[in-house]
């Protein structure tokens, strides 16, 4: 968002962008993997437990150096290289991205590594490399813009705040690298801030020490409420469009709640905010001041200070935000069926792809993981539209009869067996697609 | 297989050598060894070197810096202004900024930096000497030049807040771009900051 000027011109000049090369080496099931994708859809078919999803999990984590699962990582090391007696076992990921314009290439690699040399004992640790130079962990995030849509995204309108804060997280970090150091920052401020709470429960700590803590945290937590705001206005914005015209036919309307948690509770909200939270908390939200808002933020953990110290924790702050999603106004994790649920949670990842590329000037990589199976007709149909426009799509499935003709024609077919993969039926039909692209 | 190990005086410095920071079992091994064959002068004046530096060593009962004598060679020093304290986490700090000769104040180590989850708060540091020192007068200004961290900013606010009450500026050392440095190869983060304390031509 505040990127300069002359990213935005360098990142439209690549606005096409795809992973044309794919190894791993020691990656869960995949002991070794070199895979060639094409531009446009890659259907990936197989049975279950073949390794089609741990592919579209090695490219996410390429792309976001995180597992969709939130699993450890030393579990994707594979089985074999975890439980060898070498005392180094090493996994690694490389992606060749390349860019529009024969010269527009990246080379990203991870390296898992179990070292038991050490004195620590058996030590797990990560090695990123952009075009063979180590970087940090950060630097890898928006050299490979991926989507990824799984069947179990459903389970989002449902799980616990702390999932959709970890969706909005690793969305915006993808694109925001200032995000995602502020969100680094700020989760350091509360664990110290957390552990002098409970020294001054325990009367070891003054008061007066919190105050420089207090101050980051509303510092920071302001910059992240704010960023987390425009990121919902724009996907409410997209997502509601696509959920009204285009999968309820114009019955149902989507809306994103965005709850800050920027007072101690509901009734203590300011007063300039609209009553029903659910209106228009994002819109009250980018009208304030970064700094009025940190401001904001400080006096309520003034104000919370005493219960704060009762419980030994920081009770206010974004770590504690939640979204939900309502449609015709209710919230969908309460009311909503499960097709409803489903089809929201559709209209959101299709809008977070919009609002990637607008963000990115890169239209990203479609990673879709089995979710054709749960949708009717006219929503597989829409879905596959937008697989069909994107610039790369790998979707996986364990029965292909469930695509139509013409999208199997359009698409590159594998299959994928015992952590080998194959080609089958090769490419067919795909030189109208690279014509466009001149 | 019998297995024969080291003598133990050759074991025990080996063992005390891969305690120090930046020395694994290795180095400490080649160290000890080297030590072994070295000259009698060597060896022993290493050891002696180490005596010393327990036995004549202290902290500076003004400033908390490590010295001789008392007070330090700084503090004792009459041509350095009195009036300007640079207030730093650690000695080695000390030595960073009198290399630069661009500053001629006093000093006062603080030992650390507040990190709760460490346990370590403003009790834990030399904070009420650096108060004390304020308060009897004759100080006027007060630069916190504690680390770029997070626990060192919140070292310097806590700071800030403490004085507040006393007549005196406080400054903090600036943020910025390393000189030499490239602008294209500087971290967001610094390059923000620089922008941010941007001073007029």
């Amino acid at each position: 968002m505040r990127r300069g000027a002359i990213c935005v011109l360098l990142s439209r000049a690549a606005a096409a962008m795809h992973l044309a090369q794919l190894t791993l080496t020691n990656f869960r099931n995949y002991t070794r993997l070199d895979l060639a994708l094409p531009k446009g859809p890659t259907l990936l078919f197989g049975a279950n437990a073949q390794g089609k999803t741990t592919l579209l999990e090695a490219i996410y984590y390429l792309a976001t150096t995180k597992s969709p699962h939130a699993r450890a990582d030393r579990q994707l090391l594979n089985w074999y290289a975890n439980g060898s007696e070498d005392p180094v076992a090493v996994g690694r990921l490389t992606a060749q991205v390349r860019l529009a314009g024969e010269t527009g290439q990246r080379h990203l690699e991870i390296r898992l590594i179990r070292d038991q040399t050490g004195r620590a004992g058996s030590e797990f640790r990560r090695q990123v490399l952009v075009n063979g130079v180590k970087v940090r962990l950060v630097d890898l995030l928006g050299n490979l813009n991926v989507v990824l849509f799984l069947p179990q995204d459903v389970g989002l309108v449902s799980a616990p705040p702390a999932e959709r804060r970890r969706y909005l997280d690793i969305t915006l970090c993808q694109v925001d690298t200032r995000y995602c150091r502020t969100l680094s920052q700020y989760n350091k401020v509360l664990a110290q801030r957390n552990a002098l709470l409970r020294s001054l429960q325990e009367g070891r700590a003054r008061p007066a020490e919190l105050s420089p803590w207090d101050e980051k945290l509303a510092e920071l937590g302001a910059s992240l409420v704010l960023r987390r705001a425009a990121l919902i206005a724009d996907l409410e914005q997209r997502a509601g469009r696509i959920h009204f015209d285009d999968l309820t036919g114009g019955t149902e309307s989507l809306r994103l709640a965005y709850r800050p948690r920027l007072w101690p509770n509901a009734d203590q909200a300011p007063s300039s905010l609209p009553p029903a939270a659910t209106a228009d908390t994002v819109g009250w939200l980018l009208e304030q001041p970064e700094n009025q808002l940190a401001a904001s933020l400080r006096r309520a953990l003034d104000g919370s200070r005493q219960v704060e110290t009762q419980r030994g924790a920081t009770l206010i702050g974004p770590h504690r935000d939640d979204l939900r999603l309502l449609v015709n106004g209710r919230d969908l994790a309460d009311y909503g069926s499960r097709g409803q649920q489903r089809t929201a949670l559709l209209a959101l990842k299709l809008a977070e792809v919009a609002w990637m590329e607008g963000q990115t000037g890169e239209r990203p990589v479609l990673l879709l993981d089995e979710v054709l199976a749960e949708l009717d007709q006219t929503r597989r149909a829409y879905l596959l539209s937008s697989v069909v426009a994107a610039e790369q799509a790998i979707l996986t499935a364990s029965d292909p009869t469930m695509f139509t003709g013409e999208f199997l024609a359009q698409a590159t077919r594998m299959e994928v067996k015992g952590g080998q993969i194959r080609p089958r039926n090769g490419p067919v039909q795909r030189g109208t697609r690279d014509e466009e692209e001149v | 297989m019998p297995f024969h190990a080291a003598p133990q005086p050759v074991t025990r410095l080996i063992e005390e050598l891969s305690r120090l920071p930046g020395i694994g079992p290795k180095t400490a091994s080649r160290l000890t060894y080297h030590l072994l064959r070295a000259a009698d002068e060597q060896a022993l004046g290493l050891a002696d070197a180490l005596r010393q530096l327990r036995e004549r060593t202290q902290f500076c009962r003004v400033c908390f810096n490590i010295t001789e004598g008392q007070p330090c060679a700084v503090c004792s020093d009459p041509g350095r202004e009195q009036a300007l304290i640079c207030v730093v986490e650690s000695p080695l700090d000390v030595l960073a900024v009198e290399k630069t000769r661009a500053y001629s104040g006093q000093y006062h180590v603080l030992h650390g930096a507040i990190s709760p989850i460490e346990g370590v708060g403003p009790d834990d540091l030399k904070i009420d000497r650096l108060l004390d020192r304020v308060r009897s007068g004759g100080v006027q200004e007060v630069i916190l030049a504690t680390n770029p961290t997070l626990e060192g900013e919140a070292t310097a606010m806590y700071l800030q807040k403490q004085l507040a009450g006393f007549p005196v500026l406080v400054s903090r050392l600036a943020r910025g771009l390393p000189v030499g440095g490239d602008l294209e190869y500087a971290d967001e983060v610094t390059l923000a900051r620089a922008l941010e304390g941007r001073s007029q031509m």
